[in-house]
């Protein structure tokens, strides 16, 4: 037999037996460590690097973590609500126009023009820029009977109630309503200012529940 | 049987390995084998990244299936064997009973065999899932998980039925490893597939599972391994043996919620990336540690195993301090998507799981066939193509990694860059052709030494070991 | 170990507490994250994608596309991917909301596609060019033949055949998986400004500590 030679690639040998190695360990475990100085110093060197690798990392989750909010991505920004987290406003142009392409448009046409006999224009028309009482009601509860827009009259129609009225198929609310009028006062050649959506409410809260308005009873409106 | 005409081939080749012979040596063959399909599918992929056109008509081999069938017959075909494998010898060997459940492990192989082939079939005609890690289509989960139990089970006989009640470190892991695969491989299959979570969050989970593939599963198992090849081959008792239960369970609790670092900057709330960069640096002391058990593994020259055994180990520790400091947002700002992540990936799959595991291999399939390796220059050769290919691969891809990165984070064109990381591509292409020479090499020589008849027993004999001393060293 | 069972329930506890941090507490976040109304669109946003689009995203899961690209931005100030056009905000938790299997990726070997749509369709990208890149190959991107196929002109030419030279009598044609993977990329779009997709703004004071 030859004998084995402890680099020979094609068998390692082994050192140890198997037992022993589980019984040589135990052992260890039970054996106090002799009390030379650098066999005391590593457990407390490990106490020391563990805590201060953990409080690296709980400074690291401190300043990174976004207070845990499922509303942060960006890991250094403050507690959610601090900065730019208000939702996007809403624009009233975009939101009147789209309102007035979805009803308005059927009637008073595209270029706010109306149909001649039939449909009152909006530009120009002095109800539109002039009193804010006047026009909003007369989108919340609707206008019946003839009215005289720049000298024609026009009577053959009636326009229904938009607002959150008894009797409104639409029950658009008041912001929808401020939006759609502040469009209209601004469009085609109109000059009139925005209309807030509290004076929608507030014009609304006066009037009531009613039928639609007469022009007698509009013009009574300051 | 064994002819024993020497007393110290009995005495060194207990019943244990009379009794385990066929399932482990059918596990590391198989292991073998996938890794030759892992590396020619790693070669593919090599070419295709820098000849796009290469085999690009196959819709087989396009290059997104062939890189997840690699990576699913390097995870589950390679290591999911071999390490079963190591963990199963490893309890059963220190756990000094005879290994017990040896059909019920050739089968549960045999079927995960099956479920992994059916795998890479199956992503190779497109069902793979895109969860990194976890490609594997679902229709092969289930065998895979139930093949699991029964493979495991001569393991968990061997630590119920152990003589000593303390247990060894190698036995924490081993057995550590074996349980906590099912039970993650569990909950993703019921987070990700069965019920999946909503959005990104399933992106949070998968990176969560493929951490503890690494971590829990594969980890453990390798460092099972250091635990008692290094102490075995050297008859000296680990030093600092007192603290090994504190760096066991660093690793298992803190290792598991690492995952999610990858995804930083990512489409997910922020605390989940910065809890996972924190856990990374927590993690570091388990590296501490098991570097002050293992360390002696670096001293012993000479034996391949312990040679194999000592860049595994070496790999380890980098990937753990690598880990931790390209997780940080500063670094991760520059190698997050690029090259660097495959060569990290390499450094911690080739370098610590497949070189550890090639020691152990090295040390267990003499014992298992009763006779020693036939060649050694096979050996050798092997030794060096893996060595060589590994250290090149890695550094080729870091360097392309880190050029990718800087030029991504300009306004280069994608053209460029492909321009400026093409030479390392090209070394990395080599690099994988001579891993894959090596792995051939060994695979070749393994199923040498398996079936080989066996009068050239005598030609080395094994030495008889003796009882360790506890001293404290 | 001397305990057994003192050591299953120590596993048990390890593997539990991350489960309960990062798969329990992330799903728990995530359930109660909403879509937004928009009242200026009219709309719920992020938007559900279109079924053609769902069925591309298939398509690009099977091919493995995501071992390429990535669909997240990184917000501005990290790297550069809002200079190179990907996105001029972050790509946040919401946008995928709804998809079925978010193709996030890990690789930038090809340029990131989170907005792919955004940006290509007013650049002029259509369908049938698309459908050439991918018949093609285009730049380091491999071609993808086999999402197409050969076959007989049966009196006019089809609509959608690829302009290439061929066999005489015959077209390419893409398939319906070349047709649904395209539809996915051009509804590749993630601009809607969320609120939570703002970098975070610094007071002078604030020190943003870096890392």
């Amino acid at each position: 037999m030859s004998t084995p030679n402890q680099n020979d690639p094609r068998l390692q040998q082994a050192g140890a037996t198997d037992e022993s190695i589980v019984t040589a360990h135990e052992r260890a475990l039970e054996t106090k460590p002799d009390r030379h100085a650098h066999y005391a110093l590593l457990p407390l060197a490990i106490v020391f690097v563990f805590s201060g690798v953990i409080f690296y990392a709980g400074t690291y989750l401190n300043s990174f973590s976004g207070h845990f909010s499922s509303k942060v991505f960006d890991e250094t920004a403050g507690p959610p609500g601090a900065g730019a987290a208000a939702a996007p406003k809403i624009d009233p142009l975009t939101l009147g126009k789209r309102q007035y392409e979805l009803a308005c448009i059927t009637c008073h046409q595209a270029n706010g023009q109306g149909v001649p006999g039939v449909y009152p224009p909006l530009a120009g028309s002095e109800w539109v820029e002039g009193s804010e009482d006047r026009v909003v009601n007369i989108v919340v509860h609707g206008l019946k009977g003839p009215v005289h827009v720049k000298g024609t009259a026009y009577g053959a129609a009636v326009m229904p109630a938009f607002g959150q009225v008894p009797g409104s198929g639409y029950n658009w609310s008041d912001e929808k309503i401020a939006a759609v009028l502040t469009y209209v006062r601004q469009e085609w050649g109109n000059t009139a200012g925005p209309i807030e959506t509290a004076r929608v409410t507030e014009i609304r809260n006066a009037a009531g529940s009613r039928a639609e308005w007469t022009e007698p009873e509009l013009l009574k409106l300051p | 049987m064994i002819t024993t005409s020497t007393t110290a081939v009995a005495a060194e080749i207990s019943d244990i390995d009379v009794s385990a012979r066929r399932p482990l040596l059918y596990l590391i063959g198989s292991g073998l084998l996938w890794l030759v399909v892992s590396g020619i599918f790693a070669v593919i992929n090599a070419v295709q990244l820098h000849t796009p056109e290469f085999l690009a008509h196959c819709s087989l081999l396009t290059y997104g299936r062939v890189h997840a069938a690699q990576e699913t017959a390097f995870l589950y075909g390679w290591a999911g064997n071999a390490g079963v494998a190591i963990a199963l010898w490893l309890l059963s060997r220190l756990g000094l009973t005879i290994f017990r459940g040896a059909v019920v492990a050739t089968l549960g192989g045999v079927f995960w065999n099956i479920g992994v082939l059916l795998a890479v079939a199956g992503i190779l005609i497109g069902d793979a899932t895109s969860f990194p890690g976890l490609e594997l289509p679902t229709y092969t989960h289930w065998l895979l998980l139930v093949s699991f139990g029964f493979m495991a089970v001569p393991g968990v006989l061997a630590w119920s039925g152990r003589k000593h009640e303390t247990a060894f470190a190698a036995q924490w892991y081993a057995l550590a490893a074996l349980f906590l695969f099912p039970w993650f491989f569990s909950i993703a299959e019921v987070s990700l597939f069965l019920a999946p979570g909503r959005g990104t969050a399933q992106s949070v989970i998968a990176a969560w599972y493929a951490q503890n593939v690494y971590s829990l599963w594969l980890a453990p198992i390798a460092l099972g391994a250091l635990y008692y090849l290094l102490p075995k081959i050297s008859a000296k008792p680990l030093p600092h043996y007192e603290f090994a239960s504190l760096g066991f369970w660093t690793l298992i609790a803190v290792a598991c919620w690492t995952g999610p670092r990858v995804l930083v900057n990512g489409p997910v709330p922020a605390w989940i990336p910065t809890l996972s960069i924190a856990a990374a640096a927590v993690v570091l002391m388990h590296f501490w540690i098991v570097w002050l058990n293992v360390r002696g593994v670096f001293a012993t020259g000479g034996s391949v195993v312990l040679k194999f055994a000592a860049f595994g180990f070496a790999s380890y520790l980098l990937v753990g301090i690598a880990d931790a400091v390209f997780s940080l947002r500063s670094v991760a700002r520059v190698t997050q998507f690029t090259y660097m992540q495959d060569a990290l990936t390499a450094l911690a799959l080739i370098g610590s799981i497949t070189l550890i595991f090639f020691a152990a291999i090295y040390y267990i399939a003499p014992r298992l066939c009763g006779r020693a390796w036939p060649s050694s220059a096979l050996v050798r050769a092997h030794f060096a193509a893996a060595i060589i290919g590994f250290v090149v691969l890695v550094v080729a891809l870091a360097v392309a990694g880190w050029v990718q990165g800087q030029a991504l984070n300009s306004t280069a064109s994608f053209a460029d860059i492909a321009a400026r990381t093409r030479p390392w591509l090209l070394v990395a292409t080599a690099a994988q052709a001579l891993l894959l020479i090596g792995n051939l090499l060994v695979t070749f020589h393994f199923l040498k030494i398996v079936a080989c008849p066996r009068e050239e027993a005598a030609a080395l004999t094994f030495r008889t070991p003796v009882a360790m001393e506890a001293s404290a060293s | 170990m001397r305990n057994g069972i003192t050591f299953f329930l120590g596993l048990f506890c390890a593997l539990g507490l991350s489960w309960g941090a990062l798969v329990v507490g992330t799903r728990s976040q995530y359930a109660g994250i909403k879509p937004h109304y928009d009242d200026n669109e009219g709309d719920n946003f992020p938007q559900r994608p279109a079924g053609v689009a769902a069925r591309g995203q298939l398509v690009y899961q099977d091919l493995g596309c995501a071992a390429c690209h990535t669909q997240q931005v990184r917000r501005p100030g990290i790297g550069s991917d809002k200079e190179r056009g990907w996105g001029d905000r972050q790509t946040v938790a919401r946008d995928f909301l709804y998809e079925a299997r978010p193709q996030l990726g890990t690789m930038r070997i090809g340029p990131d596609l989170a907005n792919y749509a955004a940006r290509a369709e007013p650049a002029g990208m259509i369908p049938d060019r698309l459908l050439a890149y991918l018949y093609n190959g285009h730049g380091g991107m491999p071609a993808y033949p086999f999402l197409f196929e050969k076959r007989k002109i049966a009196g006019e030419r089809a609509e959608h055949a690829l302009k290439v030279r061929t066999e005489a009598g015959y077209e390419i044609v893409p398939t319906g998986r070349a047709n649904d993977l395209v539809a996915y990329l051009l509804s590749l779009n993630h601009k809607y400004e969320f609120p939570e997709a703002q970098p975070a703004t610094h007071d002078k004071g604030e020190e943003g500590e870096k890392k």
